[in-house]
């Protein structure tokens, strides 16, 4: 297949670059340019590990062709924090205990910002749904969801000041 | 209708093999600048055991965990420590890592007793301070290493630690652990009798872990088993025709979910094992194992049905209820 030019927004950056149009989001992040945070699990929609968010939204990276993608603003794991720092809800999720393996995590992490994002003050049910796309085997979600009502906390605590 | 029920489930788990050696070492060195080099077989697959062993190192050296260095689970570097199963490593590698630092420990006390003319069973290390009779002295960790390294003394450690158990005889007596771990777990359930559908309200989970190293990572492998055991009771089935899996994928083989998620008490029971490292023992597994019992006996309090058959499904429960209803069955005889 002939390959067309992939441009898009990853982590504020532009990106451009040929890729063949059967290629998923999740090669082109992971395999095209590395990023190797985004994880893949099941390649079929349902764990929610390649979780990215395409312009603001969360989405499964390997349910996502590249042209779709295209033209998009994508956020991966590895724009989320700040240079040399963590994101608060990195700094949550640490330390509430929501990281075990690590294998979710990424996934979590940015389903969780894509609910913060618009709501900073969600309720228990709110978050469960939020995250109800990423399955995570080691933490029972518990300390997963009191990292994402800690973040929350954070981060509002943060608007007030400003 | 909307039927509750409660149910209790306990259990006791072997630390270790079954019966079997299963031992661990682990290699120490305190380098120039104070780091603790801890070299370990044990692989961490999120359940934290390098920050167990860490803390372990640190709390036997008294110094900062932010100075341990574990370098885990690298078979070109490090000693064999087994495998991660069995709910063994605190308890197995724990024992090892906690031998290895104390041997390098009394490298440390031999010299800090030269510089201060003491006895060095007076002497021990805490907050990074060599203290005596009780009393925190000015002499640092530091500076007794440099001490040693001054004079070309290094300060190495090793261990091995190998629980204690036998074979068992042909009728099964023996004695295949060193140690157990306990634990109950109370459910409290609510069965739509209409869908058949079990929704877990509440799980209160007591373990005994010995003494829990790192509370917070214990209380987090309690609350991953109580949803695995969730899953284990309700969910779960590995539908196997002819050795085939025939529900290879997430969406066929359904795991718990955020939205599956009940309020979950962890309650951690602190029991000093007089052979584990600081008194702990292990949680890996025990977190999980009474779980589905307690949750089968809470459908049988809110049912009267008993099932003796994982996972209870919506279709199950139905079918029980249906013959129930016609009087075709007795309790205890429906699975
Ligand atoms: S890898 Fe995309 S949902 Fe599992
Ligand atoms: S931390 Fe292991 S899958 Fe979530």
């Amino acid at each position: 297949m002939k390959p067309f030019r992939f441009t898009a927004t990853i982590n504020g950056r532009p990106v451009d670059l040929p890729v063949n149009p059967h290629r998923r989001l999740l090669d082109v992040i992971r395999d095209d340019l590395g990023l190797t945070g985004t994880k893949e699990g099941c390649g079929e929609g349902e764990c929610g590990a390649c979780t990215v968010l395409l312009n603001g939204r969360p989405v499964n990276a390997c349910l996502v062709l590249a042209p779709e993608a295209a033209g998009c603003e994508i956020t991966t794991i590895e724009g989320v924090a700040p240079e040399g720092g963590l994101h608060p809800i990195q700094e949550a999720f640490l330390e509430a205990g929501a990281v075990q393996c690590g294998y979710c995590t990424p996934g979590m992490i940015l389903a969780a910002k894509a609910l913060l994002d618009k709501d900073l003050s969600p309720t228990d049910q709110a978050i469960k749904t939020a995250v109800s796309g990423n399955l995570c085997r080691c933490t029972g979600y518990i300390k997963i969801i009191e990292a994402v009502r800690l973040a929350a906390a954070k981060l509002s605590g943060e608007g007030d000041a400003v | 209708m909307k039927k509750r029920g409660i149910g209790v489930g306990c259990m006791f788990y072997g630390i270790g093999n079954t019966g079997m050696p299963n031992p661990a070492g682990a290699f120490l060195d305190l380098t120039d600048d104070g780091t603790v080099l801890v070299l370990t077989g044990c692989a961490d697959i999120g359940q934290g055991s390098s920050t167990v062993l860490a803390q372990i190192a640190a709390g036997e050296l008294g110094v900062n965990i932010e100075d341990v260095l574990v370098v885990a689970g690298d078979t070109g570097v490090s000693p064999d420590a087994g495998a991660t199963s069995a709910s063994r490593q605190t308890y197995i590698s724990g024992n090892a890592v906690l031998l290895a630092a104390r041997q390098a420990k009394e490298v440390l006390l031999e010299e800090a007793a030269g510089i201060m003319a003491a006895a060095a069973s007076d002497l021990c290390l805490r907050d990074g301070h060599v203290w005596r009779a009780g009393e925190k002295t000015p002499l640092t960790v530091k500076e007794v290493l440099a001490a040693c390294r001054k004079k070309g003394k290094l300060t190495l450690g090793s261990g091995w630690f190998n629980p204690e158990t036998t074979g068992m005889d042909e009728t099964g007596r023996g004695a295949p652990y060193a140690t157990y771990s306990y634990a109950t777990q109370v459910a409290e359930i609510e069965v739509d009798t209409e869908t058949g559908k079990v929704s877990v309200l509440r799980l209160v989970a007591a373990h005994d872990v010995g003494r829990a190293i790192n509370p917070k990572s214990v209380e987090g492998q309690i609350e991953g088993g109580c949803l695995m055991g969730i899953g284990y009771a309700l969910l779960e089935e590995v539908k196997l025709t002819e050795g085939r899996i025939g529900n290879p994928r997430y969406a066929e083989y359904l795991l718990p979910m955020s939205l599956d998620v009940p309020e979950i008490h962890a309650i951690i029971v602190e029991e000093p094992e007089i052979t584990g490292p600081f008194g702990a023992k292990g949680v890996g597994e025990p977190a999980l194992i009474p779980t589905a019992a307690a949750i089968a006996n809470a459908v049988a309090d809110a049912l009267g049905v008993r099932f003796y058959d994982l996972p209870i499904t919506p279709e199950k429960i139905l079918a029980a209820l249906s013959a129930k209803g016609d009087g075709s069955a007795r309790m205890g005889e429906i699975t």
